[in-house]
Parts: structure tokens; C-alpha cells; sequence
């Protein structure tokens, strides 16, 4: 509703806030980057020999809540920083609303949340909360921010003193303070508990409810699934897939086809019908497929000693498993 | 930015180093040496020593109030994460050091202002009001250049030695400079060498004003070129520092 008081002239903007996913497409990017909240373009970060992010391009159109997925070391937290101008990439450009980065920021029209950094030691939450508010012209009141942030109760408390949970919220509270239109997330809940990390996600989607953009890395498949109208994969630098999670189960449906079974060669096992990958867990086989169906008719076709067989169909996990693979092995 | 000066100023106040190093230290050695050299007597050499002690301690417990408030904090901040947290607000990097510096600046008030008023109750030190003015005037605008060099330190260390590092400059440049003996007491050469230091330097601005002598321009020159020696380092530093993320 309030995506649509934002943003009248733009139909891609209320199809998002409603959760449609809209595919940015490459002949009108152009056009379509006039209006985006977010545009990356054949962005690439080296450090040293490992090339962090490696020629990333990625729209994000106003209303949007974008889940960046990847394993540790594929990029996100980089991508997030060059997003937000806390790093320069080394080619390749960035656009927030339209903006330099660090335009965006200085105006107030971006929020961020960093994933790791204590706020101002020795001051307390209330006062950092004024400060910050009166560095736009946000008609925020502290007392409406500290409810939206659920900071309730902790405005005498120092800075320093905040639990892990209680700290994250604050830093909510920064990011929303000048009421921006796009809020960009580096793995906002990875210090929190499971509780914490419901309230976290309680009051985000209290605030994007009005029709903001939202890009959010995290390496919580649940999340992604339950938030994101939009799923960005990454893995060593680039985009794997893109998509709503429905679009990714189709165009990368995974489904397992899982057993037990002794001794049989995985060769064997690779060359029945759909079969992308093979893992193999003590006595327990799991095959990852594109087909469910054409894989357990060719595995009952086959001489395999299966027993137990259990089929499944595709969840964003698998998905992630099977696009991203052993890579994150060898993760940072 | 006066925002941002006010939250460094409460920071301060808030730790107890700055209260106990910045505020109780000075009025303490105050006291001490004053009872020791100068005693309770009024001649002009008792005077003497009460006046220039006046002067020394307020420029010694100024360095703390400066150097704690730039140094190991900045130090801290940047390792901790808020430097760059700050980066994220709608505010310029520029106005918040500016900010900061300032808020070391405020914070020489209290200092300066309990030694005087120590001098004046416990040995009924006496300037005429314009004296008084011209020399807070002085000792403010002496301090400049310590400031500046917390800075330094404060992008150039980490948060670990940035402590050290302080607390050990801000000692020898009491020492060296004469805060806590006459510099004329020292040998040849260290008298020399403690005769280039900003805190030496910064004091003989205020003895000047305190002993009713003309306003000392040597000393300012050394102290404009201590601060402009410092900017470059801090800038180099703080560069260095911003680019190495």
C-alpha cells in the first residue's frame, strides 16, 4: 500500500512491494537503473592474489528485499561494503538511488548495518540516539525510534554495556534513524540467538512493510527464505543464481533421491538419469537431482541394493548446496 | 558537530583516567612541589615558584586532557569498529576529527581552571584580571599542537600501545620540558633539547604572561611549527589508515 503512495509512477516498484520478483533485464537496464534503488555494475575487489568480488552486477529496484546468499568468503561482506563506499572497488561502478554511495549515505537515503563493530564507547544508548537523529532532518521522534528498534528501557544503558542482541538493535536504530529509502545489512543477526533473531526480523519487516529496499547477506538459508522476495547467490565473487526462491527451485530444481546402500560404486550412482551430484555418508546415499522422478525410476531400474528410499524435493538449501558445492570447503 | 563534541566531552568525564590523571594529578603535584620549593612563605622567591607551578601544572595536566581524549581513543575507536561505523552516518569524516579535537580542547577548561583556582586558595596567587584572561588565552591555544600530535599517535598505533605510547610521550614532555623541574636546573644539553619540546614551550608562554613579561613570539613559532609537524603526521596516518580498509 504505502509502496504505492511512494512510488505511483512505477509498476515494477508495486509489483516488488507485493513479492513478485522482478527480473531485471539487460536490454533495458538502462532504463530500468534510472529507478533502481541499487545498481551494481561489473564490480571486482582483489585482495592480493584472491579476487573477493569478480565482475558482480546486480539491480535492485525500489521495494525489493534482496537475501545476498553465500558461504563465508564469497564476497558478501565486500560487496556490502563497495556498496555502502567502505571500500573502493578496483573497477566497476556503484549507484545507490541514483547516487555515489557516499552521497547516498551523507543525505541520509541509505541505512546500513555493519556486521561486526561495537558503537561508541562510554555514551549511552539515548544519547547516541539524539546525535543521530539530529544529523538529517528526520521526523523520526527518539521515543517513536526507540520502540521501532525495540530499545525499550535501555536509553541510560552505555554503549558498551549492551549484550550482543541489544547491541544489534542499536545499530537498527542507527540505520533507520534518518528514515532511509534502501538499508543495506551485512549479516544482521549472526550474534544472535534464535529469539534474538526473531525480534530482529520482527521489527525490520515492521519497517519494510512501507515500501523500502532492502539488501540483506546472510548465510541463513531460512532467512533468505522467509524475508527475501528475492534471492541473490554468491559464490567466490559472482552471482550464481538470482531469483525468487520459487523461480530458483524451478529453474535449479534440486530434489534429493536418498538411500542406503553398502557398496556401490559412485560412478554407478552419477550416471542414473538427472543425477548432479553424489554424496556419500557412511552407508547413507544422497543423490541430487533435476528430476525426481526419471532418477527413481532409473535407480529401480538399476541393479543398485537400495534400501530406505526417501524422496525429496527441492529446498532453498539444496539449491544453495548445489550451485555453491564444495567451494565453501575451503572458505575463509 | 557540536552533537558529536558533546558525546567525546561526556565520554571523558566518564573515565575515571581522566578525572584522576587530568584533574586530581595536576592539583596534587600542585600542592606537593609548592609546599616543598615554595613553601607557605610570600617572598618573591616563593612567589616565584608558586606562580610558575601554577603555570607548569596546568600545562601538565592539559597534555593528559588532550592526549586522553585523541590518542588511545581514536586508537580504541578504530579497533573496535566505530571509526567505521561513523562512516555510515550522514555526517563528514573531516567535521567529526575536527569535533574531536575539540572536545580535547574543552576539556583543558576543568584542568586549567582547578590548578588556578588550587593556586589562588592555597597560596592566594594574585594577576590582574587581564593577566589571568591572557594567560588561560595562551595555555588554551599552547596545548594545540599536543592535541594534534593524540591524533598522530591515535591513527599511527593501535589500540593496544596507543596507551603506552601516550602515557610515555606525556611523560618526557613534562619532564624534559620543565613542568616539574625548572628547565635551568638541567644539564647543558638537556636543557637544550628540553627547550625545543611543545610542553616546555607551551609553558613559557604562560610564565611570560604570569610574570608580567611581553607576549613570547619564539615560543609561538616553535609551537606553530610543532602543530604544523603534527598535521602532516596525523594526515599521513589517518590516510593511511581510511585507505588500508
Amino acid at each position: 500500500m504505502v509502496a504505492v503512495e511512494r512510488y505511483p509512477d512505477d509498476p515494477e516498484a508495486q509489483q516488488a512491494a507485493h513479492g513478485t520478483m522482478v527480473w531485471p533485464e539487460k536490454d533495458v537496464a538502462g532504463s530500468a537503473s534510472m529507478g533502481a534503488a541499487v545498481s551494481l555494475r561489473g564490480l571486482t575487489k582483489r585482495f592480493g592474489a584472491l579476487r573477493a568480488v569478480d565482475g558482480l552486477s546486480l539491480e535492485i529496484q525500489r521495494g525489493e528485499t534482496v537475501a545476498l546468499l553465500g558461504p563465508n568468503g564469497a564476497g558478501k561482506s565486500t560487496t556490502v561494503a563497495m556498496l555502502l563506499g567502505l571500500l573502493t572497488p578496483d573497477s566497476g561502478a556503484v549507484s545507490v538511488i541514483g547516487m555515489t554511495p557516499r552521497e547516498a549515505i551523507q543525505r541520509g537515503r541509505i541505512g546500513a548495518m555493519l556486521q561486526e563493530g561495537s558503537l561508541m564507547p562510554g555514551v549511552r544508548v539515548g544519547e547516541l540516539l539524539d546525535y543521530t537523529l539530529g544529523l538529517s532532518a528526520s521526523p523520526l521522534t527518539r521515543k517513536r525510534l526507540v520502540t521501532m528498534a525495540g530499545l525499550e528501557g535501555l536509553e541510560r544503558r552505555r554503549l558498551d554495556r549492551l549484550s550482543g542482541g541489544q547491541t544489534q538493535r542499536a545499530r537498527f536504530a542507527l540505520a533507520i534513524a534518518s528514515e532511509p529509502d534502501a538499508l543495506a545489512l551485512d549479516e544482521p543477526t549472526t550474534a544472535l540467538d534464535v529469539e534474538g533473531r526473531r525480534d530482529f526480523w520482527a521489527n525490520m519487516s515492521a519497517y519494510t512493510a512501507t515500501g523500502r529496499t532492502v539488501l540483506f547477506a546472510t548465510h541463513y538459508l531460512e532467512e533468505a527464505e522467509a524475508f527475501a522476495s528475492r534471492v541473490v547467490i554468491i559464490s567466490r565473487g559472482q552471482i550464481v543464481a538470482d531469483g525468487s526462491v520459487a523461480e530458483l527451485k524451478r529453474d535449479f530444481g534440486v530434489h534429493t533421491v536418498r538411500f542406503t546402500c553398502a557398496d556401490e560404486n559412485t560412478s554407478t550412482l552419477e550416471r542414473l538419469q538427472g543425477v548432479r551430484q553424489v554424496e556419500r555418508r557412511g552407508a547413507t546415499v544422497t543423490l541430487s537431482t533435476t528430476d525426481a522422478d526419471a532418477t527413481t525410476r532409473s535407480l529401480l531400474a538399476s541393479a543398485v541394493a537400495w534400501h530406505d528410499l526417501e524422496v525429496r524435493s527441492a529446498t532453498l538449501d539444496d539449491i544453495f548446496v548445489t550451485l555453491v558445492g564444495k567451494q565453501e570447503e575451503g572458505g575463509k | 558537530m557540536f552533537g558529536y563534541l558533546g558525546l567525546e566531552v561526556a565520554r571523558s568525564l566518564r573515565d575515571p583516567r581522566y578525572i584522576v590523571l587530568a584533574l586530581v594529578a595536576p592539583v596534587g603535584f600542585y600542592l606537593l612541589f609548592s609546599t616543598l620549593f615554595g613553601g607557605p612563605g610570600t617572598g618573591p622567591s616563593a612567589v616565584y615558584v608558586q606562580v610558575g607551578l601554577m603555570v607548569s601544572m596546568s600545562v601538565f595536566g592539559a597534555m593528559w586532557a588532550v592526549l586522553s581524549a585523541t590518542g588511545p581513543r581514536i586508537a580504541q575507536d578504530r579497533s573496535v569498529g566505530w571509526l567505521r561505523q561513523t562512516r555510515l552516518l550522514p555526517v563528514k569524516q573531516s567535521s567529526l576529527l575536527l569535533a574531536r579535537l575539540l572536545a580535547a580542547l574543552v576539556l583543558v577548561g576543568p584542568t586549567i581552571g582547578l590548578v588556578m583556582l588550587t593556586a589562588r586558595v592555597s597560596h592566594s596567587v594574585s594577576l590582574d584580571a587581564g593577566q589571568w584572561i591572557a594567560l588561560v588565552a595562551v595555555l588554551w591555544v599552547g596545548i594545540i599542537p599536543v592535541a594534534i600530535m593524540g591524533v598522530a599517535i591515535g591513527y599511527a598505533t593501535g589500540a593496544e600501545v596507543a596507551f603506552g605510547v601516550v602515557y610515555g610521550l606525556y611523560m618526557v614532555l613534562a619532564a624534559l620540558g620543565g613542568l616539574w623541574m625548572p628547565i635551568s636546573t638541567m644539564p647543558a644539553g638537556m636543557q637544550a633539547f628540553g627547550k625545543l619540546l611543545p610542553s616546555y614551550r607551551a609553558a613559557d608562554l604562560g610564565w611570560h604572561i604570569a610574570f608580567g613579561n611581553p607576549l613570547d613570539y619564539a615560543s609561538a613559532l616553535y609551537l606553530l611549527a610543532w602543530a604544523a609537524i603534527f598535521s602532516v603526521i596525523a594526515l599521513y596516518f589517518s590516510r593511511r589508515a581510511i585507505s588500508a580498509r
